[in-house]
Formats: structure tokens, sequence, C-alpha cells
């Protein structure tokens, strides 16, 4: 598509400031992708931001792609900004190129905060440099690493070991007498690895960094060298603690980069699973914060329902925690007999337990007192850095993928959302403790309405044939055959698949050039952007209320660092 | 559409009462586990957690009437495998209509995720999942199970199948009658006894 | 020339192009099973059939040719329906083999189902008629059951080999491809009935089970067993070469690889590999680090002044042989390369389709870079005399030689790159590791005077290195270091020093090689006098 279509009111606003700088505007599958000349990236961000058609406020996600050696693309390299407008409800995608031989571009720090991170992320993976960058260094990989590993000419076997670990985040001025103080990684506080250093002023936080990448295993370069279905294993392993959302996310996203829709059956059981899920994750922030304070009962109390949540999973595809449950098309087999019975008993056993963790927290003195006006985040600034989900609701924005862009048929289904006012720790607290119990409604519901049918879309090119037709027609064979070594052929173009995992919006950005692995999968991770906050939201206050703050945000290694 | 919206009730006040109905909690909670015995641990390994038919356990490689390996080293396994974990070796078989039989199959059981891609990706029925998951070993050898090892596993499927192709497929009308045949014929669906 | 529009887009053709070339000038595959680029049209498929305006049947584009102002559509509803007839019909009676069938990966069943039709199926297992399965003919495995009938072997054997061992036997749906009382393939293109099958009916006996061909990943090169050059593919996992498939090239060997050209990749991975240099103190010989082999190798050099003397190998790439001139200009030693006097046979074809009778790759190449100069037999001369001090060989030729054993006892100092060991090495003081024609860059020039690139495909063992790197690593201690320091580099030094190469280079060259210019008038330039 050229310049010349496009009529969303977004295009034109952006054609009437940037005119012939505005190159390209493409539509596909849904999303809208405006690309700029370089020049003009900073200008056309801030105008997406600040124009009142616009108002794309919630920074989700920049990352680079490499096209090399790609005869249609003349640069190598693409920066891709994806931002979203809660007031309009809309997603939209800005893309810019950069040559090989001068690959910088302007900063978007001083437009969206959350966009540090991501930028040093660039450049750590890519090579990219962020003009104005107040701190471009590694960020996921370790000090001593060479290179710039997301590249296409970086072979996957090259290893380099770090010798010398960076002690020192933060810059500590001559003579001072403060502490400075590592939190993590191997710090019980810390619900996985990753580190804060903080400058000390006797218990009060006056300077802080952060540090992650303990847990990069790179899961977007080995997405490369993989088909579709090969990733859903190593989907399991972003968020470990909700497993089958990430696999969620994933089948969506390449389900619309396909065009293709799961039969609503195995639609249904998705949903199901994923509230399931949502409730272990949820259950695990909020057990594993209170530890933290000291209140090690909840946590024992509320684990027990995760036990009767892993044994629905368990019956239904034969893993606890690593599922691997859902196939692009829909699921791998059809539910047990007995999953109704075993949804129910879950759900009785969740409720048992929010009771229970209701009546030990909620009108706690300590509790209270601990968390209450706590770690506020307002709206404008968790906007700007992108937090979503139950952090975002907290602070009082009402942003629900679920009920904003209904996927899997969550339309039919009726539930609440909750809103906080304050953004501190409490709210957040019983933001999570309400979506538990809308997700029981929502389960109640779906397990009611299920429907009967197939639970994989009836898509040769797609699904696996049945295994009786595999082994008695020689058709079906060649087809199991061609799925399984050459495996899924998206079309060339790209996607962004969003859903509301447990932290809020997971999204996989993932483009194609239709060969069997995809091009490029980029994963926007809700605790990346929530736990680049961080470190602001702890000035100046106490350490005690650092640690209270860090397990209501709920950052899973697995997902931060991917 | 308009989000019903609902906001958290912060009003909540603290008090006396909430501790005590806490404490409550945490003395039904004693009752339940110290006198009841109603705590979710499992002592292992004197007790185990009973898993369901589809737990994906150590793998298994079934065999025909006659022993010898169901599997034809089609390589499916070993190509759609994530972790790229099997190794797999063909040797020729003199009967015209299987011809091929593993030489050499190895799974190297500590790379393995247990995702059970590989029974999904096989059109032979020849590998299973059983719903064993002890896995110890003093090297990394020797958690590298080679074919025999892997066949002498077969008679764990007496106690019942982890993992294994589900029978029950609604997409297309099953051919009852070829399946049957197949039955007789090629032994399919016989090296499993009923699920237990 | 006619134009002609298929699927909306026009293309004008030369006069008597079929349909279906036309489609693939223009990037559009045409599902097919029987035809073939390299043998007659024969037409009982149906499967490339395609839709013509105004004509009411539908054609096949294999046997239609383009004419002025032709309409074709090759995607309608009427075309894919008949795609859909004939491969069911073709997959009716076909076992359910895919499992135990080494052509799964390159399977024309297997591919046109997937891309083209997936059908369901509406035969039962029991009712398939079962035919023979595997018939040993020798280098190639018949199974009957999986045979299509396309007929590519039967006329690959007429048209190709002229043997016409292949037939059909029986009728109807008990049709067989068969060999008079299933005699073995005994020809020396057996390896190409394999090839040309498009399904798993004619196998490769060599290839059988070694691994799935989707795991592989295919290097263009040449072969290096004749002067023909033949364009092949290199197919490995992990370094190791299971198979070499030929390269389509029309100019030189169409579709089609002798059997002994395929065989050649066995030497690759010979556990009879030299990884490591070594020397000899009498009878004694020691492993020894290449960069200490090679300081050694350049005192003597420096030592012998102008009692040096060189050999060449036509196994050489023309950037190896590049180097080797320099260093021989350099030092103002003797050079040639004409050990069994390989330039007389380079253009004499043996069989009449592909093998000639030298057994080089490039003896082409050194005449061009002028590297028969001194003459072999005034080396030998000199060396009975005691003139040569140091004797330096690109390659054991010489060696091998029944009388090296008496003309060499005056050489003081022997030394020779080698791939392989083998008995006539003893005679040498020192053996360098040299890296064999897959695991290198480089170019070779064939019988036409073509100059083909070879691709590097597997890495060489141990310490063996090309040996325009290994005489580079010569000059660079004789002080007279080579500029290039790649064989791309290296191909623009031979390039300047053979006139007939200008404007040659990696780029240029591509796929399919370029025959070097000034082509005298029997199509071949005349050879520079020996």
């Amino acid at each position: 598509m050229t310049a010349e279509t496009g009529t969303h009111a977004t295009t034109q606003v952006l054609r009437a400031a940037l005119g012939s700088q505005l190159i390209d505007v493409a539509e596909f599958r849904g999303d809208l992708t405006l690309s700029v000349t370089r020049e003009t990236w900073v200008q056309a961000a801030t105008l997406l931001r600040d124009h009142p058609t616009c108002d794309f406020r919630l920074f989700l996600d920049l990352c680079a792609v490499d096209y090399l050696d790609q005869p249609e693309r003349p640069a190598r390299f693409e920066v891709v900004l994806h931002l979203y407008s809660v007031s309009r409800r809309h997603h939209i995608r800005l893309k810019t190129r950069l040559p090989e031989s001068d690959a910088k571009l302007a900063t978007l720090t001083n437009v969206f905060k959350g966009a540090n991170w991501f930028e040093r992320e660039a450049w750590d993976l890519y090579g990219i440099v962020f003009e104005g960058h107040p701190n471009l260094t590694r960020l996921l990989t370790h000090d001593d690493f060479v290179g710039h590993p997301m590249r296409k000419d970086y072979p996957t076997s090259e290893r380099h070991v770090l010798q010398h670990p960076k002690e020192r985040l933060l810059k500590v001025p001559e003579g001072s007498e403060k502490l400075v103080l590592n939190i993590g990684p191997s710090h019980p506080t810390m619900h996985g690895t990753f580190r804060v250093q903080a400058l000390m002023d006797g218990e009060t936080i006056v300077d802080a960094a952060a540090e992650l990448g303990y847990m990069h295993r790179n899961f977007e370069k080995m997405a490369e060298v993989r088909t579709y279905w090969q990733i859903i294993p190593y989907t399991d392993r972003l968020n470990y603690c909700s497993s089958f959302m990430n696999g969620h996310g994933w089948a969506l996203a390449v389900e619309k980069l396909l065009g293709i829709a799961a039969p609503p059956r195995a639609e249904a059981i998705r949903v199901i699973l994923s509230e399931l899920s949502r409730i272990m994750d949820h259950i695990i922030c909020i057990g594993a914060n209170v530890v933290d304070l000291g209140a090690i009962t909840p946590f024992f109390v509320m684990f027990r329902a995760r036990e009767d949540i892993y044994d629905v999973l368990e019956a239904c595809c034969g893993a606890r925690l690593t599922v691997s449950y859902v196939r692009i098309g829909g699921l791998a087999e059809d539910v047990p007999e007995d999953f109704e019975a075993r949804c129910r008993r879950a759900m009785d056993s969740v409720r048992e337990v929010l009771v229970q963790a209701e009546r030990l927290l909620t009108r706690n003195i300590v509790f209270t007192k601990r968390f209450k006006d706590v770690g506020v985040m307002d709206r404008d600034n968790a906007l700007s850095y992108g937090w979503v989900g139950p952090c975002l609701r907290g602070s009082g924005v009402a942003y629900d993928i679920r009920k904003d862009h209904p996927y899997s048929g969550y339309e039919q289904y009726d539930f609440d959302v909750p809103v906080g006012t304050v953004g501190d720790c409490y709210d957040r607290y019983l933001v999570r403790m309400e979506e538990m119990r809308q997700s029981l409604r929502i389960v109640e519901q779906a397990l009611v309405k299920l429907p009967r049918g197939p639970v994989i879309v009836d898509d040769r090119r797609v699904a696996l044939p049945p295994k009786a037709d595999v082994y008695s027609n020689i058709e079906a064979l060649m087809n199991h055959f061609k799925l399984v070594y050459e495996g899924i052929l998206a079309p060339t173009g790209e996607v962004y698949g969003y859903t509301e995992a447990a932290n809020g919006e997971l999204g996989f950005y993932v483009v194609s050039n239709g060969a069997k692995c995809p091009w490029r999968v980029k994963v926007r991770p809700p605790c990346f952007n929530i736990y680049q906050a961080f470190p602001e939201m702890i000035k100046g206050h106490m350490l005690a209320d650092a640690v209270a703050t860090i397990g209501g945000l709920n950052v899973i290694a697995g997902e931060l660092d991917r | 559409m308009a989000t019903r919206v609902i906001t958290v009730d912060r009003s909540l006040k603290p008090g006396i009462w909430p501790l005590v109905l806490g404490h409550w909690e945490t003395l039904k909670n004693l009752v339940r586990t110290l006198i009841l015995r109603q705590a979710s641990t499992i002592e292992f390994p004197e007790k185990r957690r009973n898993v369901s038919g589809r737990y994906r356990g150590i793998h298994i490689l079934t065999a025909r009437e006659d022993g010898t390996p169901k599997c034809v080293a089609c390589f499916m396994c070993a190509t759609v495998c994530p972790a790229e974990c099997i190794y797999i070796e063909s040797g020729e078989r003199p009967e015209k209509t299987i011809e091929k039989y593993p030489t050499r199959f190895e799974i190297d059981l500590l790379r393995c995720v247990y995702c059970g891609f590989c029974v999904d990706a096989c059109p032979e029925e020849a590998i299973l999942m059983s719903r064993e998951n002890d896995l110890v070993g003093t090297t990394r050898e020797e958690l590298i199970i080679d074919r025999d090892r892997l066949m002498a596993r077969a008679k764990l499927l007496d106690v019942g199948t982890g993992y294994h192709p589900s029978e029950h497929d609604v997409r297309r009308p099953v051919r009852i009658a070829a399946i049957e045949k197949l039955k007789q014929e090629r032994g399919i669906g016989n090296s499993r006894p009923p699920r237990g | 020339m006619p134009k002609l529009t298929i699927d909306g887009r026009e293309i004008e053709v030369a006069a008597g192009t079929t349909v279906i070339r036309a489609a693939q000038q223009l990037g559009i595959d045409i599902p097919h099973f029987c035809w073939h680029p390299d043998l007659s049209v024969d037409g009982n498929c149906r499967m490339c059939v395609v839709e013509i305006e105004k004509q009411a049947k539908l054609q096949i584009s294999c046997n239609t040719a383009a004419t002025e102002g032709l309409v074709v559509h090759t995607d309608t509803p009427r075309v894919r329906a008949a795609r859909r007839s004939t491969l069911e019909f073709l997959l009716v009676n076909h076992p359910i083999d895919c499992p135990v069938c080494d052509q799964a990966g390159e399977c024309y069943l297997q591919d046109q189902y997937q891309a083209y039709t997936l059908h369901d199926a509406r035969t039962e297992l029991e009712e398939k008629v079962h035919k023979r399965k595997l018939v040993d003919l020798g280098p190639i495995l018949l199974d009957a059951e999986r045979c299509v009938l396309c007929s590519r072997c039967l006329r690959f054997e007429s048209e190709v080999v002229g043997t016409s061992t292949l037939m059909f036997a029986n009728r109807g749906n008990r049709t067989e491809i068969a060999t008079f009382q299933n005699r073995p393939i005994t020809h020396s293109y057996a390896g190409n009935l394999a090839d040309v099958c498009p399904v798993g009916a004619l196998l490769s006996h060599d290839f059988r089970f070694k691994m799935r061909v989707w795991f592989l990943a295919s290097t263009p090169s040449i072969c290096p067993g004749c002067s023909t050059g033949c364009n092949v593919y290199v197919d490995q996992r992990d370094g190791e070469i299971y198979r070499l498939r030929p390269r389509r090239n029309p100019e030189v060997n169409k579709s089609w690889l002798c059997d002994p050209g395929r065989a050649q990749y066995k030497q690759i991975g010979s556990p009879e590999r030299v990884a490591v240099a070594r020397t000899r103190r009498g009878a004694e010989w020691s492993a020894v680090p290449l960069a200490a082999a090679l300081d050694v190798l350049a005192a003597h050099i420096k030592g012998a002044g102008r009692a040096l003397a060189i050999l060449g190998t036509p196994q050489a790439t023309n950037e190896d042989l590049r180097a080797l001139s320099t260093l021989a200009d350099t030092t103002g030693a003797r050079l040639d390369f004409r050990v069994g006097d390989p330039e007389l046979k380079v253009r004499e074809l043996e069989d009449g389709i592909l093998q000639r009778a030298d057994k080089n790759p490039n003896t082409q190449g050194a005449l061009d870079l002028g590297i028969a100069r001194s003459g072999v037999d005034e080396i030998i001369a000199a060396c009975r005399r005691g003139e040569v001090a140091v004797l330096l060989l690109q390659g054991p030729e010489l060696l091998r030689l029944p009388a090296a054993g008496v003309f060499l006892e005056k050489v003081p100092f022997v030394a020779v790159m080698a791939t392989h060991n083998e008995p006539a090495l003893e005679r040498a003081h020192l053996i360098l590791p040299a890296a064999a024609w897959a695991e290198i860059d480089g170019t070779f020039t064939n019988y036409q005077r073509r100059v083909q690139r070879i691709l590097r495909a597997v890495p060489a063992p141990g310490e063996a290195r090309p040996r325009w790197d290994l005489v580079g690593e010569l000059l660079r201690r004789l002080g007279a270091p080579l500029a290039a320091t790649s064989a791309r580099e290296l191909f623009g030094e031979v390039v300047r020093a053979v006139p007939e190469y200008a404007g040659l280079d990696y780029r240029v060259l591509g796929e399919s090689g370029r025959v070097a210019i000034s082509v005298g008038a029997n199509g071949h330039s005349p050879l520079p006098q020996v």
C-alpha cells in the first residue's frame, strides 16, 4: 500500500503533519502500520501521543527487526513502535528503516518513559544506537558479551563467558557516607532473578538502579529457527506461573496471521483454562508478596487451591506447569470426561481459599499499614511506562483487553473489571482479589455454555490429521508428514497479537516471510514495562516499602528476560 | 461496548474482629492438618501422586507381537522435537512392508522437555509416554536412554499408559470397520491394555 | 516471438516454447509428474493441465506451444478439480510407505498434495492393489507399488543412456516398471534414475536410510571427477556429507551426473584424510604443527635459491594455481603440472554422455594460468642431474610415477600438499594438509573453458587449509606476501593474469559459471601451445 491509501483518522493527522515523510500506510489483518522517515521519528511519536484525535498514550513496545539479505528491503534494520490509545481503543504500529552503515535513531525516552529499557534492549541485541539515550548499555546480555545476538548473521553456537560482572550500577558521589545495597538477584524478595541496587541513607532509598537478564535465554532467536508448533513449549516458559495463557496468546497471534479461527469449543476451553491460570498467577503474586512482609500463613493457605487447578491441567494435557496444550488452530486434544467435575472442584477450592485469604489479610491492621499508600503509581506515569493489567487498573485506568478487544468468545461472558483509585499496593491487592472472583464467574459461565464440536480447526494446512486417518490412508499420512517436517507456512506479513494475560497485555509481534519458521517474534512482556518503573517508584521511600511494592508488581523473570 | 467497571473498596476498616476471624481461619487449618490429617502434602516416595492417563512421563518404545520395535525410524519424532534430544540411526529389515527399524534410538532425558510432541508426531504408535517421572542418575551419559532400555519400559503399560495418541477425534467420521481391521492385522491398539 | 498471458501476466517467449516453460519463466510453478525439462514430453500424468481461453477442454501445459495472444489460467476451479482427480487416481493404490520411504521430503506426491489438493481419501487400505516391493536392481532399488507410471525413467534410459533397460510390464492397474528378468542396472548413470523418479519407486542404494532430506543443507559446487565439471549440490548435515545431487545446468550436464561423480563425496569424510602436517627423518614420520612445518619449508625454499622446482596439480582451483605461479615468479622456480599429460585428454568424451578422459577438474584452468611452463620431463631431468634442491608439489601425482623413487634420489627435500594418505607420500619429506574441494571456495575451469564456482560446504579436518592459503603462508615467510586474503580476492588476480577471463568475478559467475571470452571457430578457444 502506498501513502495514498488509508483513511483512518490517525493516518490523516500524520499525513497532514508529515506530508511525504509518511512513507507508507498498510493494513493487514486489522493492524494499521505507518512508516515514517527516521528524521521524523520523534515528531511522529509525539504527535501520536499528544494529538487529541490520536491520544496514543499507552506505550506498549519498541523493538528492532533485522532484514539482512532480503532483496525487497533496501535498509537492513527496522525499528518498530507499538502504542495504544485507551480512549480511542486502538492499537497502532509506527516504523522506520535504518541502513546497516548508519544504524542510529533518535531516542524516544523524552516522549515515553517506557522506551528507555526497550531501546537498551534493541542496542544490546541489534546494535542500534539511540542518540540521546541517558544510559545506552547492555540490558539482557551480560557485561562481557561481544556482539549483537539477534542479528541474523550472529551464529547461535557462539559463546561468551562472563568474567567480570559489573559491581556498581549506580554512580555514588565521592566521599558519600551512603550505603550501596544490592537487593537481589539471589534474594527471596526478588521473586525471580533480578536485581536492584539501592543507595541508602539510613532506611531510605535515595537512588536505585535495576539490573536484569539473569534469565535471558533469547527466546526470540530460538523462535526464528523453530516452526510455529515447536515454539509452543518455549512460550510455556515465559510467564511460567500461568503458562497456559502464554500459549493461548501465541496461538491467537499465529491464528491472526493465518487468518483462521479456532472452533468455539476450543475457544471456550481456552477461556476456562486461561482464567484458572490467571487465578493461579494472582495467588502466587499475593501469597509471595505477603511472605515478604512476614505473613507466611496466607501463602500456605492459598497455594492449596493451585494444587486443584494443576490437577485440571494435568488431566487435560499431562503436565502441570509447562502445559503445551494449545495448538495453532485449537487444542492438542479434547478435555477428559471428568473435566467439568475437576473444574468445579478447583473452583470450590479457590472460593474457599479466597475467603480465608480475605479474612487473614484485607482488614488486618499490619497488612493495611504496610500496603496502604505505599508504592503509589499515578495514572499518567503508568501509561508512559506502559503499565498494563492489574497494576494499571490499580492506578485507575479501566483497560482490560477481554472487554475492549474481546477474543476467544469473551464477549459472551458476563463479568466486571475492578479498578483502584490511589494506585498503591493495597489497590493492586484488592484488584487482584476481585479479579479472581470475576474469573470464577467467567469459568462458571463457560462451563455451562461449553459447546460441543471439534477442538481444532479443520484446515489441513494447519492441524495434524486424526491418528486413525494417519494409520489408514495415504492422503492423511502425507499431510501428517508435511506438517511435521515443513509445518505451517504462514503468509508473508506481520501481526501484533495481544491477550489479557495475568500481568496485563501480553503481545506477540510476529513477522513472517512465508517460510516455515517466523522471521521475527517479539514478545511484549507486561512485567517488563512494569518493572522498569520500579526504581523510580521507590526513590525517597523506605526499604521495607520497596519490598512491599516489588511483590505486588508480579515480576516473573521468565517473562521479564525471556 | 461499555466496560462494567467496579471500583475496589478501600474503606474497609481494620480492627479487632478481623484479627479474630483471621486467627479462627488459622485454627481451622491447624485442626484440618494436624488432627484430621487433610494436608495437601504427599509423603513421597512412600506415597505417590495419582496422575492421569495423559501424564507426560518418561518415554516408552512399543513392540510388535514378535517383540521387535514398532518404530520404523521414520524420524518424525526427531524432526519435531523442539529440544533436539532424539538421535536415531536406521537400518534395514527384510520384511517388505516394514523395511526399516532403528539400529539406534536414543533420547537425552536431560535435554527433553517432556512436551509430548514426539508422541503426536509418530505415525506408527511406536512411542508413548509413561506415568513415570523418576529420573535418577549419577552421570549425564546414564540419562541418555537407548532403544533397548526404552523398549524394556513397555511393561510399565501394565499399570496404565501416560500420554498417547487420542482415539477420539470428531473432526471426521471415524471409520470403525477400518480401525477394527487395523487392530487385527497390524496390532494397533493391541499393545495398550485398557486404561487404568 | 509469441506473446502470451499467464494468470494475468504477459510474457514474450521464443517460438516453440511450451506453456509450462513459459510459466516457469514467470516464476509460476505448474505441478507435474511426467514432464522433465531435459527429457521428451510424454503427457501421461495430466497433472499440468491449465485452462486456456477459447479452448473448451483443459490442456496439458507441457505439450501446448505458446502462441501469440494465448491467455492461460493456471489456478481456476476447473483446474483445481482436475488436479484433485488426477492426484486421487495416482494415490488410489499408493502404499502408506512414507515412514519407510526415502523420498519423503522431496516427493512430488507429498508436495503437490499439500500445495494444491488437500483432498479426503476415498479408498480403503484393503482395496489397494499390491505390486512387487524391494526389487534389487543393483545401484537402484525398485518399489513398484509406489510408482506413478510417469515413464520418466523409461525415457531417461532410452534418450540419455541409450540402454532402455526399464519397461512397463503387465496391464491396467497391475502395470509395473520392470527390467528384463530383474537384471540389475549396469550402466554408470544409475543414480539419475533415482533423481528423475518423482516418488519413492526408484531409490538410491547408496543413500538408503542414511538421512532424512529435510535435515540436509545444500551447497552448490562442481564435481571434481573429470574435466566436464558437472554442476552439483553437496548435501550435508553438521559437517558430514551424505550425498551429491546433480544441479541443473543446460550448458554443461543438464540434469545428470554420472555414478563415479556421485561417489566423489565419499573421499571427503574418508579416514585417510591428512589432517596434520608431518615431517620425515629417515624412515620416521612425526606430526608437527602446521606453522612449524611451513617455517621449515620456507627456510628450505630460501636456501634453495633457483634450485627450486614446483609442480602444480590440475586438481587445484584457479585460486590455488594463481598463488602457486606467484610463488614461482617470486622465486624464479621451474613450474609445470602436466604429469600424465592431462591436457591431451581434457576434451575427450569417454562414454558419449558426460564422462571425460581427463579425470581432473581444472586442467584448462592450469593451462590458462600458464602453469605449463618448464615441462615435466625437463623438471624430472633436472632432478636426476641433482639441480633441484627443493621440490614443492601441490599434489602427489609426481610421487606416484613408478620411476619417482629413482629420480628423487638426488632431491634433498620434497614437500607435498595432500588431502589423503597414500603409499606414494612416503617419498616426500614434508606433508602439508590440504583442504579438499568441498571444503573451499574457488573456481574450476572446465573443458568448455567455462569458469565455475565451488563453494565451501563443510569444514576441513584438523589443520587442513586451502592450497592457496598454504602458499600464501609461504610467501609471507619469504617476505613477499599475497595481497589477496580470500579466495574471492585471489580470483581478482586470476582475472588480471588471464586476459580471456576479463570481466569475471564471483558475482558474475553466479550459479552457472561463464565461458571465458575469445572462443575460436570450432567453439573452443585454441589451447596454448605446449
